[in-house]
C-alpha cells in the first residue's frame, strides 16, 4: 500500500496545507508514504517534506515545470502512479491542486473524492469524511477501485513535524505534446503584508461592529502586532469596507488558525462555518446577546474601539516593541 | 404615507425582449422549450414525452433535443416550496396506466384535519370550511415531488438544463422564438470575471413558460403581448420550516387569527398550516397576503411567534429545525387570470398564470393539469401541416383550460380572496356567501388593487416578535442558512429597486423580506442580494426580482 501526497509550493516554501495532508497520511498506517515536488529549482524543498513524515520524496525538477500549470503536473504524477505503483494520491485543495486532481482522475480513470475534511483507515480500507448538507452531517466515502484520489478541504490538518528524513529520488520528466500547449501569460499577486489568511496562525477579523472602514486600521494593527492576517465578514466586504479575498465564511474562505480574534462580529452561522475549526476563538462585541459568544472560547463584552487598541498596545509592550 | 408603487423599480420590459443574436450555427435548437422545472413544466415535459413516444414521425422532426427544460436552481426541486397537501387528480391523469399514487413520493393521505381560530393563548376548534376539506389528498414535499417528476421527465426523453436562468424572451416577427439564458461569471459591477460564460440563445418551435410565482419572463410576456387580465395579480408570502419531531402528528392543521390582527385597516389576510411528513417530521408555515399595510409586518417573525403558541409548541417540543424557505403565492384567482394564456409560439402555465385556489389552499394540481394541457396543445400544433407560431395556432390551450376543472374550480371561488380586503370578519361573511352561491354571489368580478398600491401605515408590531433563541425561534440569517443558500456574493444584483426611498418604505422592505436582503439606512436602503431566496415578495411590493446567475439561490430539498 503506498500513498503519494502532492506537495505544492509557492516560492521557496511548501504550502502548509500540503504538509498538513502529508502529516495526516503518515498516520494512516501505510508502509510507504511519499511526496512529490514538481517545479523548477525545487530540489531543496524535498528535505523539508521529510520532517513531516514522507519516507521518500520524488522530485521533478525541470525548467518546463516552472509555471504552475496543471497539465504537465498531471503527466508527472500519472507516470509516477504507473511506475511506482501508487495506490492512493492525496491533495490539499488549491486552485492548482483541484485542477490536477480532476485531470488525473480522468487520465487514470480513477475515483476522486473531493472536499474531504478527514480520512481514516477502517477495517484496512481507506475511508474519507465529507461534510454534506451545508456541513450539517458528515458522510463516509470510499473508493471502489485503485488508484484512489482524494482532495482535502483547505485547513483540514495541521502540519506535524516528526523530524524524519526522506530519501530523495529524481523523476524523469516526460511531457505529453498536448500538455505544453498552455502557456503562462502572466502571474499577478495581490500585494498583501504578512501571511495569507488561510496559512496564518493568527487571524484578526473585523465586522460591522467596527462602525466604518475608517476603523479597520484597529484590526490591522492588532494583526500586525500578533504577526497574523486580517479577515473580514461578508457584511463588511459587501459594504465595500474591505476586499473580497479577506472574506471568512460560507461564501468566502474557510480558516483554521490557532487563534481567531473576532472584533465587532455578531457570529451569524454563515460566518461561523468559515472559522469554527479555529483553535482558540476570542470575541469582542458590545452586544452580550451576540451569537458569537455561544461558540467563542473567550468573550469580551465591550466596545471594540476601546478594547482592541488596548490589546494591541499590551501585545506590543509584551513583545518589547 | 407612502405607497410602494410611487417608487417604481428601474425595470423596462424592452430590456428583456430581444431577437436571437448568436450566429445561426451557435444557437441551441430544441423542439419544445419549457422554462422552469416545477410541477407545471415537468408535467408538460412528461406529457410531451408520452405523446412523442407514440408519434416518432413528429419526434424526428423536432431534432436532437425534442424537449428541453430550463431550471435556474442548482437542480430540479432546488427552488420548489409549498405546503403541501396535493390533490392527486391531475397526477392520476398524467400517469394513467404508468405510475400509481403509491409509487409517488407522498407522505401518505390526509387522515384527519383540524381548523383552529387562534388567540394569543388559546385555540378554538372550528368546523372545517367546505373549501378546505382534504379527503383523498396527499401530503408532500414539493421539492421532493419535483425531483421525482424530473426523473420521470428525463426517463421520457426530456433534457433537463439546471443552473440555467432564462433571462430574455426571444421575439422575432411577433413570434416567440425561445429564450436567451443569463450570463455567468460576472462581477459585482457587471465586469467579466475569469470564469465568464456568456448566455446562449435557445430557440424552439414552442416555448412553454412554467416559471411559477412571479415568473420573470412570464411577467415580460404578459406585458409584451398585452395578455394581462382585467384585474392585476396579487400575492401572499409564505414562510415555512421543516422540523424533525419527537412524536408523530396525526392530522393536518390550519389556523386563522393570531398572530394576525383582524382590524380591516391592517389588511392582514392569512393563516398557518402544520402538516405531518411521515412519523418523524412536520412542516409548518405562515402565509400572509402582501396587500398588508403595516411596515412592521414580517412573515418570518410571525412564523417565529406562531411557534410560541401552546398548540404549536406542543407539536415541536423536543424537535429540531431541519429546513426553512419562503415563496410567494399568486392569490388573485379567477379575476386576475391573464386574458389569454398563449401568444404566437408561447404558452403560459401554472402559478405563473395565477392558477391558485386560495380558499382551498391548492394550486399544484392546476399546475400539473395546465402543463399537461399545454403539452397536448403544443403536440397538436407540431404535427405535419400545422405551424405553432401562426397567430391563434395555440388558442386550443385556452379552450382546453376553460373546459378543465381548473376553470370551473377557480370560477366557483372567485371574489373570495378579494372579500378579505375588508377585514377578517366582513371578509369571512362574504366568503361564506361566495361558497354558498358557488361563485355566483357577489355578481361580477370584484376590483382588485395591486399589492404595491396599498398605503403604508406604522405600528409597533415588531416589538412583540419573539427574540431568537436558536432552538424554537430563529433570526433571519440562520433561516437563510437553513435554506441551503450559498450564492456567490460577487455577482451583479438581480434585485431592481429604487435606493432613494423614504424611511417607511425602506423599513417595509427590511421587515417584509424573510431573508434579510434589505436594510433601511439613513439615505434609503442597502441590499445584500446573495441572501435572496427568490420568494418574489419584492416584485409585489414595489421592486422587481430578475433571475440571478443560474445555480444561485436556495437549495431546497425538504420544503
Amino acid at each position: 500500500m503506498s500513498t503519494l501526497v502532492f506537495l505544492e509550493h509557492h516560492g521557496n516554501e511548501l504550502l502548509k496545507g500540503s504538509l498538513g495532508v502529508l502529516s495526516k497520511a503518515a498516520t494512516l498506517g501505510d508502509d510507504d508514504v511519499s511526496g512529490v515536488v514538481i517545479g523548477s529549482g525545487v530540489r531543496a524543498l524535498a528535505d523539508e517534506a521529510g520532517k513531516f513524515g514522507a519516507a521518500r520524496v520524488y522530485v521533478a525538477d525541470d525548467a518546463r515545470l516552472e509555471s504552475p500549470l496543471p497539465q504537465p503536473r498531471v503527466d508527472v504524477v500519472a507516470q509516477l502512479v504507473r511506475d511506482a505503483g501508487v495506490a492512493t494520491i492525496l491533495f490539499a485543495n488549491s486552485v492548482l491542486a483541484a485542477d490536477i486532481a480532476a485531470a488525473l482522475a480522468a487520465r487514470l480513470e480513477a475515483g476522486l473524492n473531493w472536499d474531504l475534511t478527514d480520512a481514516a483507515r477502517e477495517d484496512g480500507k481507506l475511508v474519507g469524511k465529507r461534510p454534506a448538507l451545508q456541513d450539517s452531517v458528515y458522510v463516509d466515502v470510499g473508493w471502489t477501485s485503485e488508484p484512489r484520489i482524494a482532495l482535502f478541504r483547505t485547513g483540514s490538518f495541521d502540519p506535524v513535524a516528526s523530524g524524519g528524513t526522506a530519501e530523495v529520488e529524481d523523476v524523469r520528466v516526460e511531457l505529453e505534446d498536448f500538455s505544453s500547449t498552455a502557456r503562462m501569460v502572466e502571474q499577478a499577486h495581490e500585494e498583501s503584508e504578512g501571511p495569507s489568511i488561510e496559512d496564518a496562525d493568527v487571524v484578526v477579523a473585523g465586522g460591522r461592529g467596527l462602525g466604518g472602514p475608517e476603523n479597520f486600521p484597529l484590526v490591522e494593527e492588532l494583526a500586525k502586532a500578533l504577526g497574523g492576517a486580517v479577515g473580514a465578514t461578508r457584511a463588511v466586504v459587501d459594504a465595500g469596507w474591505y476586499p473580497y479575498p479577506t472574506q471568512v465564511g460560507q461564501t468566502g474562505k474557510t480558516v483554521s488558525p490557532k487563534l481567531y480574534i473576532a472584533c465587532g462580529i455578531s457570529g451569524a452561522i454563515q460566518h461561523k462555518v468559515g472559522m469554527q475549526a479555529s483553535g482558540v476563538i476570542v470575541a469582542i462585541n458590545k452586544d452580550p446577546n451576540a451569537p458569537i459568544f455561544e461558540f467563542a472560547d473567550l468573550g469580551v463584552v465591550g466596545d471594540v474601539h476601546q478594547v482592541v487598541p488596548k490589546l494591541t498596545e499590551l501585545v506590543n509592550r509584551r513583545r518589547g516593541s | 404615507m407612502t405607497k410602494p408603487s410611487e417608487f417604481p423599480p428601474p425595470f423596462r420590459v424592452a430590456d428583456y425582449v430581444t431577437t436571437p443574436s448568436d450566429p445561426e450555427d451557435e444557437r441551441i435548437e430544441v423542439g419544445v422549450l419549457v422554462v422552469g422545472a416545477g410541477p407545471a413544466g415537468l408535467a408538460c415535459a412528461i406529457r410531451l414525452g408520452q405523446l412523442l413516444e407514440e408519434a416518432p414521425e413528429v419526434r424526428d422532426r423536432l431534432g436532437e433535443v425534442p424537449v428541453a427544460v430550463l431550471e435556474k436552481g442548482k437542480a430540479a426541486g432546488s427552488h420548489l416550496l409549498s405546503g403541501a397537501v396535493v390533490n392527486p387528480r391531475a397526477l392520476r391523469r398524467l400517469f394513467k396506466g404508468r405510475k400509481r399514487i403509491d409509487e409517488m413520493p407522498f407522505f401518505g393521505p390526509v387522515a384527519h384535519e383540524s381548523v383552529y381560530m387562534l388567540t394569543e393563548k388559546r385555540a378554538l376548534r372550528l368546523p372545517t370550511p367546505p373549501t378546505m376539506k382534504n379527503d383523498g389528498n396527499y401530503v408532500a414535499s414539493l421539492s421532493q415531488l419535483g425531483r421525482w417528476l424530473a426523473e420521470q421527465a428525463e426517463a421520457g426523453g426530456s433534457m433537463l438544463l439546471p443552473e440555467t436562468a432564462a433571462e430574455k424572451l426571444l421575439v422575432d416577427g411577433g413570434r416567440v422564438r425561445g429564450v436567451r439564458t443569463g450570463d455567468k461569471g460576472r462581477g459585482r459591477n457587471g465586469e467579466e470575471l475569469g470564469n465568464f460564460e456568456p448566455g446562449a440563445d435557445i430557440t424552439a418551435r414552442v416555448t412553454v413558460l412554467a416559471e411559477g410565482t412571479q415568473g420573470h419572463l412570464t411577467g415580460v410576456a404578459l406585458e409584451r403581448f398585452g395578455l394581462h387580465g382585467d384585474n392585476p395579480q396579487v400575492w401572499a408570502l409564505g414562510v415555512k420550516e421543516v422540523w424533525r419531531v419527537a412524536k408523530p402528528l396525526d392530522r393536518v392543521i390550519h389556523t386563522m387569527g393570531w398572530p394576525l390582527r383582524p382590524q380591516a385597516k391592517y389588511r392582514e389576510f392569512g393563516g398557518s398550516f402544520i402538516y405531518p411528513m411521515g412519523d418523524d417530521m412536520v412542516t409548518l408555515g405562515m402565509v400572509v397576503g402582501l396587500d398588508y399595510r403595516d411596515a412592521d409586518l414580517s412573515v418570518h417573525d410571525l412564523l417565529q411567534e406562531l411557534k410560541t403558541h401552546p398548540l404549536v409548541r406542543r407539536i415541536l417540543d423536543g424537535g429540531e429545525r431541519l429546513a426553512w424557505g419562503a415563496k410567494t403565492i399568486p392569490e388573485g384567482g379567477f379575476v386576475s387570470l391573464p386574458r389569454r394564456l398563449h401568444a404566437p409560439g408561447l404558452l403560459i402555465c401554472g402559478d405563473g398564470a395565477g392558477m391558485v385556489n386560495v380558499p382551498a389552499l391548492k394550486g399544484i394540481h392546476y399546475a400539473i393539469e395546465s402543463g399537461s394541457l399545454a403539452a397536448e396543445t403544443a403536440f397538436a400544433a407540431l404535427r405535419r401541416g400545422e405551424t405553432p407560431w401562426r397567430p391563434g395556432a395555440l388558442a386550443a390551450y385556452d379552450d382546453a383550460v376553460r373546459r378543465s376543472f381548473i376553470w370551473s374550480d377557480l370560477q366557483e371561488v372567485r371574489n373570495m380572496r378579494q372579500a378579505f380586503g375588508r377585514g377578517f370578519w366582513l371578509g369571512g361573511a362574504l366568503a361564506g356567501m361566495v361558497t354558498a352561491s358557488r361563485g355566483r354571489f357577489p355578481p361580477g368580478n370584484t376590483r382588485t388593487e395591486r399589492d404595491a398600491e396599498q398605503e403604508l401605515l406604522r405600528s409597533d408590531r415588531a416589538r412583540s416578535y419573539p427574540p431568537p433563541d436558536g432552538k424554537l425561534t430563529f433570526d433571519k440569517l440562520s433561516s437563510v442558512f437553513a435554506s441551503g443558500n450559498r450564492t456567490r456574493d460577487d455577482q451583479p444584483s438581480h434585485i431592481l429597486i429604487r435606493r432613494d426611498v423614504p424611511r417607511d418604505l425602506a423599513e417595509l422592505w427590511e421587515r417584509m423580506c424573510p431573508a434579510q436582503v434589505y436594510e433601511a439606512t439613513d439615505g434609503g436602503v442597502t441590499v445584500t442580494p446573495s441572501n435572496c431566496v427568490q420568494c418574489g415578495a419584492i416584485t409585489a411590493k414595489g421592486g422587481r426580482l430578475t433571475p440571478s446567475e443560474g445555480g444561485s439561490g436556495p437549495e431546497y430539498t425538504l420544503t
